[in-house]
């Protein structure tokens, strides 16, 4: 019987410590980390869509996050409607938001794509911080309760945990699934060579605005749990800050990777909860890992630390070939 | 300048006289400032250059442009499903569709580079490249091939593989080509046009191009 690859095996180990961390972890604080991670990765997920499979650099992405996030709690918690109706319509307008705004920002390409999504990123928090009477301006939205799906109760954080979790598994089957289908390919196909794919037939154009609406569908959901956790929301949910740490996390991670932004996530949310709490100045901290990263594993964290693996892997088989070549050298003599 | 379906047509001018921006305009990568372009009857003119490859075009490139990451049989597979309806499907996995990795294969084995089918586009020669951007074409089903230099930066034994190859296309589908191999064009062609300064100076069959005095001035300038 063949033994198990090295790959299925991490695999395995990282889906049972997935599962097994509420009794893993004794702290409820620990776990509600947790849920914040997975949050942010499916934001970074979304986002790596456009980065790293597209080569768009997005600095606008936070909107998706905050639009969603505003909607449901507006809705649900001021406008009286009902939780499931909350959810499907902040998500639904967000996706038509994405629409909207990768018609506007793939006018343009590179650094014209990457200054359009950051001013309408910006039109969206100047919009949040003035209209008070909507948002809350700079006091922001609350008052949402968690909704208790199939009679759980989401203010459990080892429930709203596994709920999450749900989600971050739902997410990265589709969106692995979207990277190995024909229009998957397609749209890395145009991030590496556009003008080839027009040869080639494809509308490049076409391609990367789907994308961009698949891209800001999943920022939605992420923005969803957001409300959710939080039950609060506020302008800086929209902010360039915001859509800037999301980027981080995809490159620290690795782009044009499934787990890349998963480990960026975790690291950005590992340090600003974590790590601030017994470091001050943890945003030095956290710029100083990211040099690091980007002068030794440049390709981000998980293809970094996969290639450190595989050449680990790879020495006691060449150290032997070696052995076994200087053996029959001897024997020769 | 009117190329008839099935036609081998030679492009030759000095470096700048037009012959790839040409091509550029007949594909879409350039919108032309005047005139119009029609191809199999069809004005394309505003028609953009994926419009284009619908109707049965296809190019390849001055400088190579492949997916150089990629094998050289996941290429093939993306010139394949280019005019295909499943280049939408965004959930279908492109790995198990195994008529167009056949198809792929075998279109590789056309251009003889079906061994390195595995092989990524960074580990194979200049020459197999150049082979792999004439499959990739010929995956598209053309009805008219733009060819920009096939042979530059060829060796000798991989010019005669590619000359073989070109001479092996069938001769439904129109070929125009632009070489600086005077020997390998002249023989390919059945019309050559000379180009300068992004106009037709001379137009005609390889003897009269030959003969034609202004073709001696487009080359040595008097």
């Amino acid at each position: 019987m063949r033994a198990p690859s090295f790959k299925l095996v991490t695999w395995l180990i990282a889906i049972a410590a997935l599962l097994a961390l509420p009794w893993l972890v004794t702290s409820d604080y620990y776990v509600n980390i947790a849920s914040q991670i997975i949050i942010a990765a499916i934001l970074a997920l979304s986002l790596n869509l456009l980065v790293g499979f597209g080569g768009m650099i997005s600095l606008g992405h936070a909107a998706y996050l905050g639009v969603a996030a505003y909607v449901s709690i507006y809705l649900t918690a001021h406008a009286g409607f009902g939780h499931l109706a909350g959810a499907f319509i902040a998500v639904g307008a967000t996706t038509v938001l994405a629409m909207l705004f990768g018609y506007l920002a793939l006018r343009a390409s590179g650094l014209g794509f990457l200054m359009i999504t950051l001013a309408l990123g910006q039109i969206l928090w100047g919009v949040a911080y003035r209209w008070a009477s909507l948002t809350g301006g700079d006091n922001g939205l609350g008052g949402l309760k968690r909704p208790q799906p199939f009679g759980f109760n989401l203010m459990d954080p080892a429930i709203f945990y596994y709920f999450v979790l749900a989600f971050l598994g739902i997410a990265l089957w589709c969106i692995a699934r979207f990277v190995q289908s024909a229009l998957g390919q397609s749209l890395q196909g145009t991030r590496d060579q556009p003008r080839r794919m027009r040869a080639l037939g494809y509308n490049v154009w076409l391609i990367q605005w789907l994308s961009f609406v698949f891209a800001g569908f999943w920022g939605a959901v992420a923005g969803l749990l957001y409300a959710y956790y939080h039950q609060f929301v506020s302008p800086q949910t929209l902010h360039l800050t915001t859509s800037a740490e999301t980027l981080l996390m995809v490159i620290a991670g690795g782009t044009g990777t499934l787990l890349g932004p998963v480990v960026g996530a975790a690291l950005v949310i590992i340090l600003k909860n974590v790590v601030s709490a017994y470091i001050t100045r943890w945003l030095i901290l956290l710029g100083v890992i990211f040099v690091v990263i980007v002068l030794f594993m440049p390709e981000g964290l998980v293809p970094g630390i996969t290639r450190w693996v595989r050449s680990l892997r790879s020495r006691p088989r060449a150290d032997k070939a070696a052995d076994t070549s200087s053996i029959a050298k001897d024997s020769a003599r | 300048m009117r190329i008839p379906a099935g036609e081998r047509r030679l492009l030759l001018g000095p470096n700048g006289a037009g012959k790839t921006t040409f091509f550029n305009l007949i594909a879409g990568d350039f919108p032309p400032s005047q005139g119009e372009i029609r191809i199999f009857g069809q004005n394309v003119t505003r028609k953009s250059a994926n419009q284009r490859t619908h109707l049965g075009m296809a190019r390849t490139y001055q400088i190579i442009t492949l997916f150089s990451k990629n094998t050289l049989l996941h290429n093939v597979v993306i010139s394949l499903v280019g005019q295909r309806e499943i280049r939408f499907n965004p959930w279908s996995d492109l790995r198990r569709q195994t008529p167009l990795w056949d198809e792929a294969r075998a279109t590789l084995a056309l251009v003889g580079l079906e061994n390195l089918a595995n092989r990524t586009v960074a580990e194979t020669s200049y020459g197999e490249r150049r082979r792999l951007e004439i499959a990739m074409a010929l995956a598209q089903k053309p009805k008219l091939l733009l060819l920009d230099e096939p042979l530059a930066g060829l060796s000798a034994d991989e010019r005669q593989d590619v000359q073989r190859l070109l001479q092996s296309i069938p001769r439904d589908i129109t070929i125009v080509m632009i070489e600086h191999d005077m020997d390998v064009g002249l023989s390919f062609a059945d019309v050559i046009t000379v180009m300068q300064h992004g106009q037709v100076v001379v137009e005609g069959s390889r003897a009269d191009v030959v003969a034609d005095p202004r073709t001696r001035e487009v080359y040595l300038g008097h």
